[in-house]
C-alpha cells in the first residue's frame, strides 16, 4: 500500500514537521478539557472508596448524607439494579455490591452542587466493614487456599490482550481448580529444554521484578454526563476510544449503543490507562437519578490509588549457552500480578521472552495472578518493558560472562524477517537489526571505555544500551474525505488524537490527494457522525487509521478527477491536480478549479455529485516497530545516586511522516521508561494499601532529572503502512530499563534485577559486593 | 477539600486575638503546601483557618539583638536560599531552603510552616538545630522562647498550645571561625522529601575543634542531634579519620524505621556518607 502518489510537484505534506494546530491552545492553557466544562444545573460527583482491600460490607447508611443541603443523590448498589455480583470486568464493578476488593474500590457515590458539599456527603456515610484476609502479595495469591479475589465463576478477561491485538496463536488457558487468584495461564513450547540446558555451558538464573507503575497522565480521569428527555445518554469523556466507552458504557447498563453519545474531548494523556471505562457508567447513573448534568473528575490521590496502572511482573528466567555462544535453551516463568479483575495481555509477555532472541529449546509458563489491588491496564507497550527488562538483562549478562561484544553478540541471535516467533507465528519485516546496528555506531557506544576511565572524585562511569520492541496493533477503522464548495479538503475520523496523529492524518491525506496541508482540516468527530474506529492504543493509529485516511482521499481524488474529466472533456489519466486546479497533464492552462467542483457538488439543481471520499479498511498485517536505547551514566557509589549524562533513542519508524512529532514521541517514551527504570513504583503494605499515595512519593522523573535526549530515526518501510509508516507510540517506552541496568553494571560490576533501579538498591548492592 | 471560614488578621496582636476566639481545631496558614495538601485529601477538617499573609512582620529578616538573625516565621524557602544575610554566616540554612521543593513551591513554602509542620524530615529543621537557634513563640499569656531542640515533641507534634504562633527564629551568629553544611538524599533530585537530611556546623579556634554540631533529618520521630559524635570532635584537630570515627557515631543516634522512602538500613547508611561529607565541607567552610 506504500503508493507513489503521482502529482506535477511535491504537495506540502509527507515528511515534514509540520507543528500540530493544537499546540498553541494547550500551552496557553485555552483548550477545554472536561473538568473546563460547565452546563447550566451542573452537578459534582465523588465516590466513596473503601479504605480495606478486601472487606465484606455489613451495612451501608446513606440516611445522614442524603440529609445534607445541596446534597442531589447519594447511591449504593443497591440503587442500581443492572448491577451484577460477578462483574468480569473493572467497569462493571460500579459501585461494591456485598464485597470491597481493593482499597479504593468505591462503595457509595454522590452528586452535589458544589465539590465541597458532595465530600462532606462522604463524610456522613456510614459503612459496616467486617475486614477480610488479603492477598497482597502475588507469590503468596497464586497458591492453593490464598483468600479469593474473584467471585466464584467469574471469566477472565482477554480483551486488554485483543484491543491490543498483538500476539495470535497463544493459546491461553482460563483458570485451573485449585488456585483459585490463577485467573489465565499461558505456555509456550519448543525442542527438549532438559536435554539443551545439560549440553550448555554457561547456565544463568535470574528472577526479574518489576513493581506496578502508574502511566501518569497529566489529566486524571474525567466524565461529564447528561441525559435528554427521550432518554439519549451523552458522555463528554477523556478516553482513547470514544467507540468502546459507547460499548462498555452500553454492556453495564444494558441500553442500545445508538442511544449513547460520546463525545471524546481533549484527552491528556492516556497511555493505556484510559482504554477501558472507569468512571463513566457510575457518573451516568447519577445524572440518571439527578436529571442533571454531572461531571465526576478524579484527584491525583485517587489515580494512583484506584487507577487502572500496568502489571507488577515477575519473571524468573534461565538461560542455557555454549561457550562458543550458541543459544540453547531458556526457562521461564512470567507472573502478572493484575490486582482485583483479569485483564493481564499475558501472551505478549511470553512471545517477548522466547521469540526476540531465537532460543531453539524453550519453555515458557505465564500466569496471570489476581490480588487485593486496583486491577490493571495496558501501560504503553504493555508488558513490553518489563519483559524486554528480563531478557536484555539476560543477553548482557551473557556476553559479559563470555567475553563477546555484547552487540555483536545480539546482533548475531536477533531476530529476522520470516524467523518463527515463539508462537509459531513468522517475524514480520522490521528493523530490529537496523536499529541495533546504528545505536552501536553512535560515538557514546564506542567510546564507552574512555568514558568509563573517566570517572573521577569518587564517582563511576558507565555506558549501557537495550534494544526493545513493540509488535503493532491492528483494528477495523474508517475515514471520509470530502471537497469543500471552495476547494478545501474536510477530514473526518472518530479517532481520538491523544498523540499528536491528527497533523500526521491530515499530512497523509493532503499527500494522497495532492494538495498542500493548508488545505486540509481534520475533525475528530463523536460517536454519533464519525466513522466506527478503534482504540488510540497498540502504536496504530497513523498504522490503520492514516491507511483509511490516505484511501479516502485517493477515493475523494478520483471523484474530483471524473468530475473535472466530464468538465474538461479529457481523460482522467491525462489529469493531475496542480495547486488549487485540475489540469491537463502538458497543457497548463486547461484546467477546471478544485473549488468549482466542490461548488457544483452543492448548487441548488446541480447534477454534479458532492466528492465524498470513504474507506472502512480492516487489516491483517502488523508492522513490529524496534527501537533501541543508549544510557552514558554516573554513578555515587555511596548514596547510590545516578546521573544520567546522556541519552540516545534510535527508532525504525517506518517512514518519518512528521519528524518533529515523531521525536517528541521518542522522547516522551524515553522519559517515562526511564521512569520505570529508576524511580517509579507503587508501593503497597501487607494489608494490600497504598503507602506512596501521592505525586511526591510516587515518583515521576522531572526535568531536573532528564539528560538531553537524542533521538535517530531510522526507516525501514513496513509494506503495509501508508507511506511506508510504522506504529512510533509505543517502542520507546521499553529500552531503558535494561540499558540502565546495563549501564549501572558497566560502571559498579553490581547486577540488579528489580526495578526500580533505586539509590538504595544500587548503594547497598555495592556496599555488600566491596 | 471541605469547606471552612477564613479568617485574615493584618497584624500580629489581631492574629493572637483570632486564635483564642477560634474553635480548637484551627489551622494557622502560611505557605500552604503542608496545610493545602492535608486539607484536599482531608486529612484535616478545620472549621477555621487563619491565613498569616497579612503581617508583614512575619515576613522581616532583621539582624537581632548582639549578632545574630531573627528570621520572620513565615520567611520564604526562597529568600533564605538567595538571602545574603543568611548565605554569609548560615549558609546550611540557605542550602537547606535551597532544596525544598521546586522553585514554585520554595516561592510559598516558609521556615515557620516547615517546622510547625513538624515532619521528621523537615529539610529546615536540622541547619535550625545545628545553629543553636531559638523559637521566639507568641500567644494570649505573651511571648516565651524555646530552644529549637526542644521545640518538636513527636511526628507533627509540637510544644505550641493550640492558641499559640511562631512569630519568628532566632539564630546566634556562629563567627568567622565557623562553617556549615547541609546535605540530604533524594531519588529524585527535585521535588522529593529527605530519606536522610543531616546538618554539620564546625567552629574552630587555635586549629582545633571549639564546637560541633551534628543534626539529622528523617531518621527519628523528631529531628536529632548527633551528640556523641559532636563530643568526639570537639577539642581535637580535625582530620579525615576522625571526621570518619564522627560520622560512624553520628549512626548511633540515628532509630530510623522503615518506610515508603527507605528501610532502616539505607539510612543508617546515609548518615555515615552525608555526616562525613557535611563535617567535610562545614571544616573547609570554617578555615576559609
Ligand atoms: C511539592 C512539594 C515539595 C515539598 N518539598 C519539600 C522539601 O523538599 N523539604 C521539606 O522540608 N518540605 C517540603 N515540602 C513541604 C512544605 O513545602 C514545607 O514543609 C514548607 O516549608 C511548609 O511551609 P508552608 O508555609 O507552606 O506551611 P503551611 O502549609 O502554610 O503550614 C504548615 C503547618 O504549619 C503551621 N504553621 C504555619 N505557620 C505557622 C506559624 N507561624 N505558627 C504556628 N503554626 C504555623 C500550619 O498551621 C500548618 O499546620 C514540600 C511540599 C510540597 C507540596
Amino acid at each position: 500500500m506504500s503508493t507513489v502518489m503521482k502529482t506535477t510537484r511535491d504537495v506540502k505534506g509527507i515528511g515534514l514537521s509540520i507543528p500540530r494546530p493544537d499546540g498553541p491552545d494547550k500551552v496557553t492553557g485555552q483548550v477545554q478539557y472536561v473538568a473546563d466544562l460547565n452546563p447550566r444545573g451542573l452537578l459534582h460527583a465523588k465516590l466513596l472508596r473503601s479504605p480495606h482491600a478486601h472487606a465484606k460490607i455489613v451495612r451501608i447508611d446513606v440516611s445522614r448524607a442524603r440529609a445534607l443541603p445541596g446534597v442531589r443523590a447519594v447511591l449504593t448498589a443497591a440503587d442500581i439494579p443492572v448491577l451484577k455480583k460477578k462483574a468480569p470486568t473493572r467497569a462493571h464493578a460500579v459501585l461494591a455490591i456485598d464485597r470491597v476488593v481493593f482499597a479504593g474500590q468505591p462503595v457509595a457515590a454522590v452528586a452535589a452542587d458544589e465539590p465541597a458539599i458532595a465530600e462532606e456527603a462522604l463524610d456522613l456515610i456510614d459503612v459496616q466493614y467486617e475486614v477480610l484476609p488479603v492477598a497482597a502479595d502475588p507469590l503468596e495469591s497464586m497458591k492453593p487456599g490464598a483468600p479469593p479475589v474473584a467471585e466464584l465463576g467469574t471469566e477472565a478477561d482477554t480483551s486488554e490482550a485483543q484491543a491490543h491485538g498483538s500476539v495470535a496463536g497463544v493459546t491461553t488457558e482460563v483458570k485451573s481448580s485449585k488456585a483459585v487468584n490463577i485467573s489465565q495461564q499461558a505456555r509456550l513450547q519448543r525442542g527438549d529444554v532438559a536435554k539443551a540446558f545439560a549440553e550448555s555451558d554457561v547456565v544463568i538464573e535470574n528472577t526479574y521484578r518489576v513493581p506496578m507503575v502508574h502511566q501518569g497522565y497529566l489529566e486524571p480521569h474525567a466524565v461529564l454526563a447528561q441525559w435528554d428527555t427521550a432518554g439519549n445518554l451523552t458522555l463528554w469523556a477523556s478516553t482513547q476510544g470514544s467507540f468502546n466507552t459507547r460499548s462498555e458504557v452500553a454492556d453495564v447498563l444494558e441500553l442500545p449503543e445508538n442511544r449513547i453519545k460520546v463525545i471524546p474531548m481533549e484527552c491528556g494523556g492516556g497511555f493505556g490507562g484510559k482504554i477501558r471505562a472507569l468512571c463513566e457508567p457510575i457518573t451516568a447513573v447519577l445524572a440518571r437519578a439527578t436529571n442533571r448534568p454531572v461531571r465526576y473528575v478524579m484527584t491525583r490521590r485517587e489515580e494512583l490509588e484506584a487507577g487502572m496502572p500496568a502489571p507488577q511482573v515477575i519473571i524468573k528466567l534461565k538461560t542455557g549457552v555454549k561457550r562458543d555462544g550458541t543459544l540453547m535453551a531458556l526457562e521461564a516463568e512470567a507472573i502478572l500480578e493484575s490486582g482485583a479483575f483479569s485483564g493481564a495481555v499475558l501472551a505478549v509477555a511470553g512471545v517477548f521472552l522466547a521469540s526476540l532472541y531465537l532460543w531453539p529449546h524453550f519453555d515458557v509458563k505465564g500466569f496471570e495472578v489476581l490480588t487485593h489491588k486496583p486491577s490493571i491496564a495496558a501501560y504503553r507497550a504493555p508488558v513490553a518493558p518489563q519483559t524486554i527488562f528480563a531478557i536484555d538483562s539476560q543477553m548482557e549478562q551473557i556476553a559479559r560472562k563470555l567475553g563477546v561484544d555484547p552487540v555483536e553478540f545480539r546482533l548475531r541471535h536477533l531476530q529476522r524477517e520470516g524467523d518463527k516467533m515463539a508462537n509459531n507465528q513468522p517475524w514480520l519485516s522490521n528493523g530490529g537489526v537496523e536499529v541495533l546496528t546504528r545505536l552501536a555506531e553512535h560515538p557514546f557506544w564506542k567510546k564507552r571505555a574512555e568514558w568509563k576511565a573517566s570517572a573521577k572524585d569518587g564517582k563511576l562511569r558507565g555506558t549501557g544500551l537495550s534494544l526493545g520492541g513493540w509488535l503493532g496493533g491492528l483494528q477495523p477503522t474508517g475515514a471520509t474525505v470530502r471537497l469543500n464548495p471552495d476547494g478545501t479538503l474536510q477530514v473526518l475520523t472518530g479517532q481520538v488524537d491523544i498523540a499528536g496523529t491528527n497533523i500526521a492524518l491530515a499530512q497523509i491525506a493532503a499527500t494522497a490527494y495532492g494538495v498542500d496541508i493548508d488545505k486540509v482540516k481534520i475533525t475528530t468527530g463523536d460517536t454519533d457522525v464519525a466513522p466506527l474506529t478503534g482504540l488510540s492504543a497498540g502504536s496504530k493509529t497513523t498504522y490503520t487509521v492514516g491507511v483509511a485516511v490516505m484511501q479516502a482521499a485517493q477515493n475523494a481524488r478520483n471523484q474530483t478527477l471524473e468530475i473535472a474529466a466530464k468538465e474538461l472533456e479529457a481523460s482522467v489519466h491525462d489529469l493531475e491536480i496542480d495547486g488549487d486546479r485540475v489540469v491537463v497533464r502538458g497543457v497548463p492552462d486547461k484546467g477546471v478549479t478544485l473549488a468549482s467542483i466542490g461548488k457544483k457538488g452543492n448548487l441548488y439543481m446541480s447534477k454534479v455529485e458532492p466528492v465524498l471520499g470513504a474507506s472502512h479498511p480492516a487489516f491483517s498485517v502488523q508492522a513490529p516497530a524496534f527501537c533501541g536505547q543508549l544510557a552514558r551514566i554516573e554513578v555515587d557509589p555511596d548514596t547510590g545516586e545516578v546521573t544520567l549524562h546522556n541519552f540516545v533513542v534510535v527508532q525504525d519508524v517506518g517512514k518519518a511522516i512528521n519528524p518533529a512529532q515523531i521525536e517528541g514521541q521518542m522522547q516522551g517514551g524515553a522519559v517515562q521508561s526511564l521512569g520505570m527504570a529508576l524511580t517509579e513504583a507503587l508501593m503497597y503494605d501487607d494489608k494490600a494499601r497504598l503507602t506512596n499515595p501521592s505525586l511526591l512519593d510516587y515518583r515521576k522523573l522531572t526535568a531536573a532529572d532528564l539528560p538531553n535526549i537524542e533521538t535517530i530515526i531510522v526507516e525501514k518501510p513496513a509494506p503495509h503502512g501508508p507511506f511506508g509508516a510504522r506504529g512510533v507510540g509505543e517502542p520507546p517506552i521499553v529500552p531503558a530499563p535494561a540499558a540502565i541496568a546495563n549501564a549501572i553494571e558497566d560502571a559498579t560490576g553490581v547486577r540488579l534485577t528489580h526495578l526500580p533501579l533505586s539509590p538504595e538498591r544500587i548503594a547497598l548492592a555495592i556496599a555488600s559486593a566491596s | 477539600m471541605r469547606r471552612f471560614e477564613l479568617v485574615l488578621p493584618g497584624s500580629l496582636d489581631e492574629c493572637v486575638k483570632a486564635l483564642a476566639q477560634a474553635p480548637a481545631d484551627s489551622k494557622l496558614l502560611a505557605g500552604g503546601t503542608d496545610l493545602l495538601p492535608q486539607l484536599k485529601n482531608g486529612l484535616l477538617k478545620p472549621a477555621c483557618v487563619i491565613d498569616l499573609s497579612g503581617i508583614p512582620r512575619l515576613r522581616s529578616i532583621e539582624a537581632g539583638n548582639g549578632q545574630g538573625l531573627r528570621v520572620g516565621s513565615a520567611v520564604t524557602a526562597r529568600t533564605l536560599e538567595l538571602d545574603r544575610a543568611v548565605r554569609a554566616n548560615y549558609l546550611s540554612l540557605a542550602e537547606s531552603g535551597a532544596l525544598v521543593g521546586s522553585v514554585q513551591v520554595r516561592n510559598l513554602a516558609t521556615l515557620g510552616g516547615n517546622i510547625c509542620n513538624a515532619a521528621p524530615s523537615a529539610d529546615m529543621a536540622p541547619p535550625l538545630l545545628a545553629l543553636d537557634a531559638e523559637a521566639v513563640i507568641t500567644g494570649p499569656k505573651g511571648e516565651r522562647r524555646v530552644p529549637i531542640a526542644a521545640f518538636f515533641t513527636g511526628v507533627r507534634r509540637t510544644v505550641l498550645a493550640p492558641d499559640e504562633l511562631l512569630v519568628e527564629l532566632a539564630i546566634p551568629n556562629p563567627g568567622s571561625h565557623s562553617g556549615g553544611s547541609y546535605l540530604r538524599h533524594t531519588p529524585r533530585r527535585e521535588l522529593d522529601i529527605a530519606v536522610v537530611g543531616v546538618a554539620s556546623q564546625l567552629t574552630l579556634a587555635n586549629g582545633r575543634c571549639a564546637k560541633a554540631r551534628i543534626a539529622l533529618a528523617a531518621v527519628a520521630p523528631v529531628p536529632v542531634r548527633a551528640t556523641a559524635a559532636e563530643q568526639a570532635l570537639e577539642g581535637q584537630a580535625v582530620t579525615p579519620d576522625l571526621i570518619k570515627r564522627a560520622a560512624d557515631l553520628a549512626v548511633e543516634a540515628a532509630r530510623p524505621i522503615s518506610d515508603q522512602r527507605g528501610s532502616a538500613d539505607f539510612r543508617r547508611h546515609l548518615v555515615r556518607v552525608l555526616t562525613r561529607r557535611t563535617l567535610t565541607t562545614a571544616l573547609a567552610r570554617a578555615g576559609a
